[in-house]
């Protein structure tokens, strides 16, 4: 095979192409790992800031005592702090923009880490509201079923009972971990495998 | 329109050739091509108040290009024809009937078995640039950019060997 003439035949080839239009620089969303990453950030945020919403209405909703309507404010003050802090994070990743004018290696490791970064922040923020909601019922249940808590409580080990916050904390880290990489994992993926290429010796 | 929009698409159309082979070396699919196409134009367009004009128009142009291909995905629900090497060279034998054509049809669909990289560097090769320019625009060192295109050079010629064609 002979790469010169090939060269030649490529660089001497005088195939007609389609003119860039204006209406080409108007259309669609980029289609970038990045930009699909943000994209369903951004539709699951929406839907997180509804839940939120709602969630205000729970002691209504399901009638709480007097107690119980202070805890769960307070609890969910808390929430809404955290997600206020990080939807501002993830506010600035999502106007963070991009430069593709760099060399390839510097470009991949770019989308590499800050898809990593994003990530990370969004499993946190789903473990805090996990922890918290979990807290809130333990609570929940101590000032509404004491004397059966008691009861249960006095015919429990601790050790058992511990055993059960570790499972409970294990489900919700798996789960996060498994939507996580469910709905992004595969973009880290993929770009993981072309730097290695790219680094290959 | 405006006047930067003008001078853009006039760069752009000028050197439009360099979009559509990238567009081709990475998709097989007309209508993936299509959309890396109009993805690159965007991306060129995005990122074009970057262009400072410290290098020559087609240079920028060559990295955004390259690295838009590089990361894109094609689209998840896209049902892709399969279409054989012989069945493509045959609709180009239609079109066109000098060997040029059919030699690059070959090519075409010859490195779609390669990765994104080698796709690149073999691009890169084509497009007459140095060892020392691929390294610059892949980012890696030099010698590297040597192993590897050499390497890629070889799988190539054994994947248009396999295929059964010769050139």
């Amino acid at each position: 095979m002979n790469f010169d003439q090939l060269k030649d035949e490529w660089n001497n080839n005088s195939a007609q192409h389609q003119e860039v239009s204006e209406d080409m620089l108007k259309i669609k969303e980029a289609r970038t790992p990045i930009d699909k990453i943000r994209k369903q950030m951004k539709q699951e945020f929406l839907i997180q800031v509804f839940s939120l919403a709602l969630a205000a209405f729970v002691p209504q909703i399901f009638d709480f005592s007097i107690s119980l309507k202070s805890t769960y404010l307070i609890f969910y003050g808390v929430v809404v702090a955290f997600c206020t802090y990080y939807f501002y994070k993830f506010y600035t990743f999502y106007k963070h923009s991009y430069d593709l004018s760099i060399d390839s290696r510097k470009n991949l490791l770019w989308f590499y880490y800050e898809m990593k970064l994003n990530i990370e922040l969004y499993k946190a923020l789903t473990y805090i509201i996990g922890f918290i909601m979990l807290s809130f019922c333990a609570t929940a249940l101590f000032l509404t079923k004491n004397d059966l808590l008691q009861r249960i409580l006095e015919k429990l080990s601790l050790v058992y009972l511990a055993l059960n916050a570790f499972i409970a904390i294990l489900i919700i880290g798996v789960i996060t971990e498994l939507w996580a990489r469910f709905y992004y994992g595969k973009y880290i993926k993929e770009i993981k495998v072309i730097i290695d290429s790219l680094d290959e010796e | 329109m405006l006047d930067i929009q003008k001078i853009f698409l006039q760069q752009i159309n000028e050197n439009k050739g360099i979009i559509h082979k990238v567009a081709k070396m990475y998709m097989d699919n007309p209508l993936d091509q299509e959309d890396l196409f109009q993805e690159i134009v965007m991306q060129l367009w995005k990122a074009y108040p970057s262009f400072k004009g410290t290098s020559k128009f087609s240079t920028w142009m060559y990295r955004v290009a390259l690295n838009t291909a590089i990361v894109f995905f094609k689209k998840d629900h896209r049902k892709v024809d399969k279409v054989s090497l012989n069945e493509q060279v045959e609709i180009a034998d239609f079109s066109d009937s000098h060997e040029k054509e059919e030699k690059l049809a070959y090519l075409y669909k010859a490195v779609q078995e390669l990765n994104q990289i080698e796709k690149a560097l073999i691009f890169l090769f084509l497009e007459n640039q140095s060892h020392k320019e691929i390294a610059q625009n892949l980012g890696i060192t030099e010698i590297n950019a040597r192993v590897k295109l050499n390497r890629t050079k070889e799988k190539l010629q054994q994947i248009i060997k396999k295929n059964g064609y010769e050139f």
